[in-house]
């Protein structure tokens, strides 16, 4: 077969690479304009006079602005860490039982888990509203995190699971030989060696909880508990829209979920292929 | 074989997977349990806007004895909320938006209370013209806080600029008029029309077809805008040619209603928009933060089609959703919002103390009256006098199917505009929606 040329080759590549980073620097662009300049005609591809000042707006002073901005970042951090500490044990233990462990209905157990991941998650969200609100968690971290952790297992289990059985099962049996029981065994012989799918689950999970807005949004009624996703929406009026403001706060959503792509993507892209080749 | 402990284990997982399901299924949502307490008591109001000044809201406690806790959430977000929160019957807050487009669905599905048991229905009548829009099955749905009408605003000086001087008075001179502004040079594409598939775009269409002289829906929801004859069908053409003339900037089939307003209007670039905001000319056209058009934007009455016409009112209402916890203490809270007083004060009747940011103008004719006469508010009078005849956009009320029809009409208005489609067809694709929604 004839090889693609090079340059067919890098010309694809800059067209993947413009398609997704032109708006990524547009909305950059605009955050560091003002009203008048992000408004005029023709567009400016590059700030005439770059300021910080919708960055400020949002970040300092105690205006409610701030305060909202502040809160709601907050609020982001608690509800993705806790989400993905927790998904992160039940999906341990329960991709270790799948991969190792020999019981009635493994299979189809295995299977039904994985199958919900095919429902749209939009459809259990007025069931779950009812049920945190019969169990008093509408507005509290808990329920939030419940609900993110009920999200994101399936997939966390599915690709530990992945990556679990890719490992090799003689040094588990090692340990049972040498007396250790099975959650020994889990903790001192399986964790290190999968310690690189349980970095690249926590991660996916991680930007997976980061970019949720829909169910915070309905699970959440005041900024105790609103993630900066659904307060950057409520920046928009009615009939004005802050379009700079606006770009420099999705700027800030985006530069956490960014960091974390661009430092370690490496554990992404491994925990993705994860069990893809024995 | 299972052992006995394995089966008691598993007969203990069920029966706990059993009580759970029934514990968070089985009880009904949490909305029940109204209370007509006033006294003592925090109410939780969801807008879409900032909240009025602390200092109000703290005036208001003293005399009542109610707090209000504000919770900010966009118009979209909110309606979300709305129908997450009525549909699995759990409160989310007291009291809420009523977009006059939900009216009809959200009367016919029970959400709100009616507010003429709270409400002096005639005495709100008189002096809020928009009520109407807000009735549903004959219940006041909401109470209209914000009046929001469309208007036609025009760019003085760039039509002085054009040598013109006396403002149109029908759709034919407004037409020859842009033309000139054209051919002058003073603005290669004056009319400003939002062609992006939004909302933005169906309401642009209304009020251009009551100035064409007609209605959309009759009373049944049959359309009314299927002869090429009708208003409607006309009111389409003339949008769409318009932009294919060069009157409107090409860019503008992907342009909203805010970013036309922002970024065309509030720039001089165009010199017109007929389907503009009341109130767009003291918030955004005469506000030089935003604006490089200060002074120069005025209100005009809306050209008809023998003289000026009527303006269609999209005004905001606050109603008390059905879930509410304390709806008289709610209702107190209505009552007090949409008063008079605080309505010209929340507009900057009073100085900026008191004013509620992004609160556009009063719906009551005599707090208009109160801020005109207080702060000489932008084209006052002429706003004053558009409000005492705007007109419901469906003077039956909006239908229940309203969003699936205003998704056909500015979809398809959309993609007329684009070429994709003729206007023929447009106005067919809309017709059979409305009327298969209608037969529904």
């Amino acid at each position: 077969m004839k090889q693609r040329t090079p340059l067919l080759r890098w010309f694809g590549i800059a067209f993947i690479l413009l398609w997704s980073l032109v708006p990524l620097y547009w909305a950059l662009n605009i955050s560091l304009q003002t009203d008048a300049q992000a408004g005029s005609k023709p567009s400016n591809y590059l700030p005439p006079t770059p300021s910080l000042d919708n960055y400020s707006s949002l970040l300092t002073g105690g205006t409610d602005l701030a305060q909202s901005v502040q809160q709601s970042s907050v609020n982001i951090f608690i509800e993705c860490a806790a989400a993905t500490v927790v998904t992160l044990v039940l999906a341990t233990l329960a991709a270790y039982a799948f991969a190792r462990m020999q019981f009635k209905g493994r299979r189809v157990l295995f299977y039904a888990v994985l199958a919900t991941m095919a429902f749209p998650a939009y459809t259990t969200l007025i069931p779950l509203y009812q049920i945190l609100t019969n169990f008093g968690l509408v507005n509290t971290y808990t329920g939030i995190v419940l609900v993110y952790v009920s999200g994101f297992l399936p997939l966390a289990t599915w690709i530990l699971h992945n990556y679990m059985s890719s490992l090799p099962i003689a040094l588990e049996e090692a340990g049972n030989i040498d007396g250790a029981s099975r959650m020994q065994v889990l903790w001192h012989v399986v964790l290190p060696l999968a310690r690189p799918g349980i970095i690249s689950t926590a991660i996916i999970t991680f930007l997976f909880a980061w970019g949720q807005f829909l169910f915070p949004l309905v699970l959440s009624s005041d900024l105790s508990t609103q993630p900066l996703t659904v307060v950057i929406a409520s920046l928009q009026g009615r009939h004005l829209v802050p379009y700079t403001l606006l770009n420099a706060a999705g700027v800030l959503a985006l530069a956490v979920p960014a960091g974390i792509a661009l430092i370690l993507n490496r554990y992404i892209v491994s925990g993705m292929l994860a069990g893809s080749v024995k | 074989m299972i052992s006995k402990r394995n089966r008691l284990r598993n007969v203990a997982l069920v029966a706990g997977a059993a009580a759970l399901s029934v514990a968070a299924t089985g009880c009904s949502g949490g909305g029940s349990s109204a209370s007509s307490q006033t006294k003592d008591v925090t109410i939780t109001v969801a807008l879409f806007g900032a909240p009025p000044p602390q200092k109000s809201l703290d005036e208001f406690k003293k005399s009542t004895g109610i707090t209000v806790k504000w919770s900010t959430i966009d118009w979209d977000s909110l309606q979300t909320k709305i129908a997450a929160a009525s549909t699995s019957n759990t409160y989310f807050a007291d009291a809420t938006d009523v977009d006059w487009s939900r009216v009809g669905q959200e009367g016919k599905l029970g959400w709100f209370l009616p507010m003429e048991k709270y409400i002096d229905q005639k005495a709100y009548a008189a002096d809020m013209p928009q009520l109407s829009s807000f009735t549903s099955n004959g219940h006041i749905v909401g109470v209209p806080f914000d009046a929001s009408y469309l208007v036609t605003t025009v760019n003085k000086q760039m039509f002085a600029k054009a040598g013109i001087t006396t403002m149109p008075k029908t759709i034919d001179e407004y037409t020859r008029d842009l033309q000139k502004v054209k051919a002058s040079g003073v603005s290669p594409t004056p009319l400003n029309i939002p062609f992006n598939a939004a909302e933005g775009l169906s309401t642009y269409w209304y009020q251009t077809t009551q100035a064409f002289g007609g209605s959309i829906l009759d009373e049944a929801g049959k359309p009314q805008f299927t002869s090429p004859d009708s208003p409607g069908y006309k009111a389409a053409q003339w949008m769409v040619d318009a932009l294919k003339n060069g009157l409107v900037p090409a860019g503008n089939i992907n342009v909203s209603d805010s970013q036309g307003q922002q970024t065309l209007m509030a720039k001089g670039v165009t010199a017109s928009t007929f389907a503009d905001y009341s109130g767009n000319v003291g918030s955004l056209y005469d506000v030089p933060a935003s604006s490089s058009v200060t002074g120069k934007l005025q209100y005009i009455p809306t050209p008809g089609l023998s003289g000026t016409t009527a303006n269609v009112s999209n005004p905001d209402g606050i109603g008390i959703l059905k879930t509410a916890k304390y709806p008289e203490a709610a209702a107190k809270f209505i009552e007090w919002f949409t008063s008079a007083e605080n309505q010209a004060d929340f507009a900057g009747a009073s100085g900026p103390d008191k004013v509620m940011p992004g609160y556009f103008l009063p719906s009551r004719l005599s707090g208009l009256t109160k801020l005109t006469s207080a702060k000489g508010l932008a084209g006052g009078q002429e706003l004053t006098s558009m409000l005492k005849t705007s007109k419901p956009v469906f003077p039956a009320g909006a239908p229940v199917w309203y969003p699936q029809f205003s998704n056909a009409v500015y979809t398809n208005l959309h993609a007329a505009a684009a070429g994709s489609m003729s206007v023929d067809a447009a106005i067919k694709t809309i017709a059979d929606t409305a009327t298969k929604l209608a037969g529904q």
